[in-house]
C-alpha cells in the first residue's frame, strides 16, 4: 500500500469498490448467520410445543368421547332393561305370550344384549410352569385351538352366555390366535383365560370332564385346567353396537 | 475509509433482513463461509500490519476462501468423508495465528513508542 503511491491512485477506485463488496458481502454474511442461528433456535422450540398441545388437545377429545360412549352404553342398558319389564308385564295379563318372551329373553342372553347372571361353571385354563426339557414352548402355552373346544363343549352341553376373561361373546365373535395372545373381537387377551359360562353347572361341568373329553384332551397338552361350578356368575353385556 | 464501513453497515441490515430460511442440511456450508471470512479478514489485518499487504490478494483471498470452504465441504458430504472438519480445522488454526501474530506485532509497536518516548525524556 505505502509502496507504490502511483499505481495506487490509479487503482483507487477499482480498490474502493472492491473494498466495498468484500465488506459488504462480510457484514451480509455475518448477519444472515446470526439470523439463521436465531430463528432456528426459536422455530424448533415453537413446533415442539404447538405439536405437544396438539397432542394434547387431541387426547383430551378422545377421552371425553369415551366417556360419553360409556354414558350412552349405560342409558342403553337401561333402556333395554325397560323394555323388558314391559314385556313382564305384558305377559304377565296374556299367558300366551309368555313363551314368546322366553324366548326373546333367551335370544337377547344368546346375543349378548343384556347382562347374563345365573348359575353356572368357570373354567380357567392356565400356561403350565416352564419346563426345561422341553424346546419348543408351544407344548405348554394355551393355544386358541384350546379355548376354542372348551368353547363348543360349554355351547353343546347347553351354555346360555359366554365370556372369556370378562369380554362377552356374541353370536357372531371371533377368536384369533396372536403369537403369544388370543384376539377375540378385536381385543387381545393373555392367559390364564378364565372362562364363564351361564347355564346348569352340572351338565356344563359333566360335559367337560367326559372321559377322553375335554378335560382329559387339554391335560394332555400340559395345561392347567380347573373348573368351578359352584358359583353365582355374572357377565357384562356386550360393549359397542351390532 | 469511509466506504467500506458504509458497505459492512448495507450488508449488515441486508442481511438481517433477509428472511429465506436455507435448509439444515446447508447449514454447515454457511458456518464454514462464516470462518472463511474471518480468516481472511484477520489475515487481510496481519498483512497490512505486516506490510505484505495487497489488495488483490485480499480480495481474491475472501471469495476464493469461502467458495473453497463450501466446495471442500461439498465435496466431503459427497464423499461421505467430514472433509468440512477439516476446512474448520485448519481455519480455525489459522485465525488463532493470525491473530496471536497482530497481537505480537501491536505489543513490539507499543513496546517501540515506550522506548521511544522514554529516550526523548532522557
Amino acid at each position: 500500500m505505502t509502496k507504490q503511491p502511483a499505481n495506487k491512485k490509479r487503482h483507487s477506485f477499482k480498490h474502493q469498490f472492491a473494498f466495498l463488496v468484500v465488506s459488504i458481502a462480510l457484514g451480509f454474511l455475518f448477519a444472515y448467520a446470526y439470523n439463521m442461528a436465531k430463528t432456528k433456535d426459536t422455530t424448533m422450540t415453537e413446533t415442539n410445543s404447538s405439536d405437544f398441545e396438539k397432542k394434547e388437545q387431541l387426547r383430551e377429545g378422545l377421552i371425553a368421547q369415551q366417556e360419553r360412549n360409556k354414558e350412552l352404553e349405560e342409558e342403553k342398558l337401561l333402556l333395554q332393561q325397560k323394555i323388558k319389564d314391559y314385556e313382564q308385564d305384558f305377559s304377565g295379563s296374556k299367558e300366551g305370550y309368555k313363551d314368546l318372551v322366553k324366548q326373546a329373553d333367551d335370544l337377547r342372553l344368546l346375543l349378548g344384549k343384556i347382562p347374563g347372571r345365573g348359575y353356572g361353571v368357570t373354567v380357567t385354563l392356565q400356561d403350565a410352569e416352564y419346563d426345561p426339557k422341553s424346546v419348543n414352548p408351544n407344548d405348554y402355552i394355551v393355544h386358541e385351538s384350546h379355548v376354542f373346544k372348551v368353547l363348543n363343549e360349554l355351547k353343546i352341553s347347553g351354555a346360555q352366555a359366554i365370556a372369556i376373561n370378562g369380554h362377552r361373546l356374541k353370536a357372531n365373535s371371533y377368536i384369533k390366535c396372536n403369537g403369544p395372545v388370543i384376539t377375540i373381537d378385536d381385543d387381545q387377551f393373555p392367559a390364564p383365560f378364565v372362562i364363564e359360562a351361564v347355564g346348569d353347572p352340572k351338565v356344563l361341568s359333566a360335559g367337560l370332564t367326559l372321559a377322553g373329553g375335554v378335560y382329559d384332551q387339554l391335560i394332555d397338552d400340559n395345561i392347567i385346567v380347573t373348573i368351578d361350578g359352584s358359583k353365582q356368575l355374572v357377565m357384562p353385556a356386550v360393549q359397542g353396537n351390532s | 475509509m469511509w466506504l467500506p464501513l458504509l458497505g459492512l453497515l448495507l450488508g449488515i441490515s441486508l442481511g438481517l433482513l433477509t428472511d429465506v430460511q436455507i435448509p439444515t442440511i446447508y447449514e454447515s456450508y454457511l458456518s464454514i463461509a462464516v470462518l472463511a471470512a474471518l480468516d481472511t479478514l484477520f489475515g487481510g489485518i496481519r498483512a497490512q500490519l505486516q506490510q505484505v499487504y495487497d489488495d488483490y490478494v485480499f480480495v481474491t483471498g475472501f471469495f476464493f476462501n469461502i467458495a473453497l470452504a463450501a466446495g471442500l465441504a461439498f465435496l466431503g458430504v459427497h464423499l461421505g468423508v467430514d472433509l468440512y472438519l477439516a476446512a474448520v480445522f485448519a481455519f480455525g488454526v489459522r485465525l488463532f495465528q493470525n491473530i496471536a501474530i497482530i497481537r505480537r506485532i501491536l505489543l513490539s509497536k507499543w513496546n517501540d513508542k515506550k522506548a521511544k518516548q522514554s529516550e526523548k525524556a532522557v
